[in-house]
């Protein structure tokens, strides 16, 4: 994963290089700084992208939010107030060069999308983000345990289920979850309603819309976790402490677990793109009070500064994510080479 | 708020006689007190907690800002009040305009200011901060059709108590205009400051954020008693989610629900259904101007062709009534005596005949799934119709690209509208050959003076007379074919009374609601 930009950078020799070498910190804080920098690039592309295809979508702001028997002179003029009859191109840099302050521009309704995101994002994060540490906790947790005894009867069991739960829509969980837990049982609550402060007014409305996501993801990263299990178990210096008769949980736990962090990493890092795609449709569900409604919405009215925003705003979380995975690689692999 | 052991004692005691009392009360004829009236006496207290449909990108807190979503519309309903409010009979009720009257050409309206009306921070409200608030509603971009005929230098102050509206043209129902958007805030409001504006209306604004809100009842008020404490409206995103939270009790009212949710809660014996009539039009649209459709005749097949009761019962779940192609249904003066259209195959193929309808041809019948109910209307009568030999195909288009590309144009698509009180408000809008709304491209010069002498009529019987002729015209030969009525649909717990049942913005009237517990 480390691209061309960070092996050009590479000191070639000399104190520097020992001083990289010797101090790992620096060596990682570099290499953090050098993906931020090809991430932020990248970011900006995206956006431009969003841009652009908000332009090519039939429709425009000006019309999705106008009532029904406006005139074309109203339009016009609505068009003008939202400065849609500016080259798309000015529209861009004038949005862009607000982000570095925190304005993320004004929706077509009018409100500040600073507004609109600043308590829906921070309630998809603390979704996804449980969701994500659960799945990593029962993946890592059923991986290993099919691992200590590789082609038994539990190995077979969990595999099975977890490919058969990865291959179920998060949709369709959901609905189950909330006819059993809610409808039925009345155990949990159906939908998610906020208080004051934007958040759920309680925490057993976070259950649902977490399994929700969690389980068709914990699917996906159980097979990913025993997979990379499996690689490393074949590796030379496990054969060696498996000979020298160390007890096999040791060997999970001190010498292949280990090698198969980077794998496990990524995998979970992906899984967070992921997450926080399925977030747009459990929130539909549960009635979640997240950044999935918000973006849906603008998509419908066209509303580019919105969308753009969010869109920031998940590609900012998701890289963030992915250099972790990559720093926890780095580490690993540092550390060995 | 900590309740004392006494005073739970007390409350418990109290709510044991009011059992006893009704207990003792005329049992046996009085029926299960309902969601929408019953027998029983309101009573004040208890939090009322409001699902309602919205898109959280959609929200604004402009009252004169468009309101895509339900839920804002319902929370600047209760915070803010309008000049006159959605009736049964008159259709047009007194609001913060405690009374009106036009001059004798029906141009110059003075609506004289309810005595008393306060806004929440105390301030008396004045004739300026409605002819602010109007001026700002009419400088919107959506100012002109919220307002129609009104222009903004036509707005003015008559001492400190009375409004004077002028009109460009005669219109006996401006009065029904100022329903709708016309929310009052104080003079001088800067854009800035609009979403916490202090309203006029029977609930104050406890707090707002991303679209849900708690209101708290303003003793205040008025126009009337208020009962509940405090509504908290909640948004919701999907239908299905607002009925699910209705279900499981986290809500007390799923408001404007529709059918589908009204079919999913039928099952359980403590949701209670409300239905108001004459909610939603869903006619078919078929171009008069030009194309296929331009000739009477075929339109009259059309009409002739579609099984009505069949549409109702499948597209709206039997949630609706039967329609007669004039628009209008739940005006005091909708005409019940002209004749139902049936179904009547053999006349619909003799007169497709007679004009020489091209029925080797497939017609398409643009439609979105904009509301529910809408594209499948469409379906059915595509299939309804094949059996008069008029092949339809139905095309959904994204909502946008409708509104852009097909709404006034096509020769043939399903539109809707929802307020359905008024024969002359869809006249004006709609069908007037000058309309800016023209759906069916229609001319009619009898009925452009049909709608002329109406409107400038003062006289009601006269009016009412007048409205006749307009409606047989409309019968005969507009471009609507408006097959039914769907109902509006709220769905409530077990202890919620006193619910509006009036069509279309009547829904938002939740002061008169409470709570039997």
């Amino acid at each position: 994963m480390a691209g061309p930009l960070t092996d050009q950078i590479t000191p070639p020799a000399g104190p520097l290089r020992t001083l990289a070498g010797d101090r790992p910190v620096v060596r990682v804080l570099i290499r953090a700084g050098l993906v931020l920098v090809k991430r932020t690039v990248l970011l900006a592309v995206l956006l431009a992208l969003v841009f652009t295809g908000v332009e090519l979508l039939p429709g425009d702001a000006a019309h999705a939010t106008s009532e029904r028997g406006e005139t074309a002179v109203d339009l016009a003029q609505r068009r003008h107030t939202l400065g849609l009859d500016r080259p798309v191109l000015e529209r861009f840099w004038d949005w862009m060069s607000g982000l570095p302050t925190g304005d993320l521009g004004t929706s077509a309704h009018g409100e500040s999308v600073t507004d609109l995101v600043s308590t829906a994002f921070p309630n998809t994060l603390v979704l996804g983000a449980t969701a994500l540490l659960l799945t990593a906790v029962l993946s890592i947790a059923l991986g290993c345990w099919a691992a200590l005894r590789p082609g038994g009867r539990l190995d077979q069991a969990v595999t099975g289920t977890s490919t058969a739960v990865f291959a179920i829509p998060e949709f369709v969980v959901a609905v189950g979850l909330v006819l059993v837990f809610s409808l039925w049982t009345g155990w949990l609550p159906a939908v998610t309603l906020a208080d004051a402060d934007g958040t759920p007014s309680s925490w057993t409305m976070l259950v649902l819309p977490t399994l929700a996501l969690t389980v068709p993801q914990a699917g996906w990263n159980t097979r990913i976790v025993r997979a990379a299990l499996d690689d490393e178990a074949r590796a030379p210096h496990v054969e060696t402490a498996v000979l020298d008769g160390v007890p096999p949980l040791r060997v999970l736990t001190h010498h292949v677990l280990p090698g198969a962090l980077p794998t496990i990493a990524t995998g979970l890092a992906t899984s967070s793109g992921i997450l926080l795609g399925g977030a747009v449709v459990v929130e539909t569900i549960f009635n979640y009070p997240g950044i999935g409604a918000v973006l849906s919405s603008a998509v419908a009215d066209r509303d580019t500064p919105v969308i753009a925003g969010v869109t920031a705003l998940a590609g900012a979380v998701i890289s963030c994510v992915l250099l972790l995975a990559d720093l926890v690689r780095d580490v690993v692999t540092g550390g060995r080479r | 708020m900590d309740l004392t052991r006494r005073q739970l004692l007390w409350a418990g005691g109290a709510i044991g006689a009011t059992a006893l009392l009704a207990a003792c009360g005329n049992g046996d004829d009085e029926p299960a007190a309902s969601a929408t009236g019953g027998s029983a006496k309101p009573r004040k207290g208890g939090t009322l907690r409001v699902g309602a449909l919205g898109r959280t990108g959609a929200v604004t807190r402009d009252p004169h800002g468009t309101q895509a979503n339900e839920s804002d519309y319902l929370i600047l309903s209760l915070v803010y009040d309008t000049l006159t409010v959605p009736g049964a009979k008159p259709n047009t009720e007194p609001r913060l305009a405690a009374s009106w009257t036009p001059s004798v050409d029906l141009k110059t309206w003075k609506f004289k200011l309810a005595e008393g009306a306060k806004f929440h921070d105390g301030k008396p409200v004045t004739a300026q901060d409605v002819v602010f608030s109007l001026k700002r509603l009419r400088a919107t971009p959506s100012g002109a059709s919220r307002l129609p005929g009104i222009q903004a230098k036509n707005i003015t102050a008559e001492g400190t108590d009375t409004v004077v509206l002028v009109s460009d043209y005669a219109n006996a129902e401006l009065p029904l205009l100022t329903r709708l958007t016309t929310f009052v805030v104080p003079d001088g409001t800067t854009d800035k400051d609009i979403a916490n504006a202090p309203g006029t209306g029977p609930f104050k604004l406890d707090w707002f954020r991303s679209g849900n809100a708690r209101l708290v009842r303003n003793d205040a008020w008025y126009a009337g008693d208020v009962y509940l404490d405090a509504i908290e409206v909640k948004i919701f995103e999907s239908p299905q989610a607002m009925t699910n939270a209705l279900l499981a009790g986290q809500i007390d009212l799923a408001s404007n629900a529709g059918a589908v949710a009204a079919r999913t809660a039928a099952s359980r014996k403590d949701i209670q259904t409300v239905r108001r009539p004459n909610d939603m039009a869903m006619p078919i649209v078929m171009r008069t101007a030009d194309g296929p459709f331009a000739d009477p005749k075929v339109r009259e097949a059309l009409r002739l062709a579609v099984d009505r009761k069949a549409m109702v019962e499948q597209v709206l779940s039997g949630y609706g009534s039967v329609a007669n192609d004039i628009l209008g249904t739940g005006d005091p003066a909708y005409d019940k005596s002209i004749p139902q259209r049936t179904r009547d195959l053999v006349k619909a193929k003799a007169l497709l005949k007679d004009a020489g309808f091209d029925t080797s041809k497939t017609y398409e019948l643009l439609t979105t799934e904009d509301i529910s109910g809408l594209a499948e209307s469409a379906t059915l009568f595509a299939t309804q119709v094949r059996e008069a030999g008029v092949k339809v195909k139905v095309v959904k288009q994204d909502s946008a690209v409708f509104w852009d590309k097909t709404w006034l144009k096509g020769d043939l698509y399903t539109t809707y509208w929802g307020t359905n009180d008024s024969v002359v408000f869809f006249a004006s809008k709609t069908m007037v050959s000058d309309s800016g709304q023209n759906e069916a491209g229609w001319e009619d010069t009898a009925f452009d003076a049909a709608y002329q002498k109406a409107t400038g009529t003062a006289d009601d019987a006269r009016r009412t007379q007048l409205l006749k002729q307009l409606q047989q015209i409309e019968y005969d030969s507009s471009g609507y074919l408006l097959w039914g009525m769907a109902d509006g649909i709220d769905l409530a717990g077990a202890t919620v009374r006193g619910l509006p049942t009036l069509p279309g913005y009547g829904r938002v009237q939740l002061q008169t609601a409470w709570l039997a517990r």
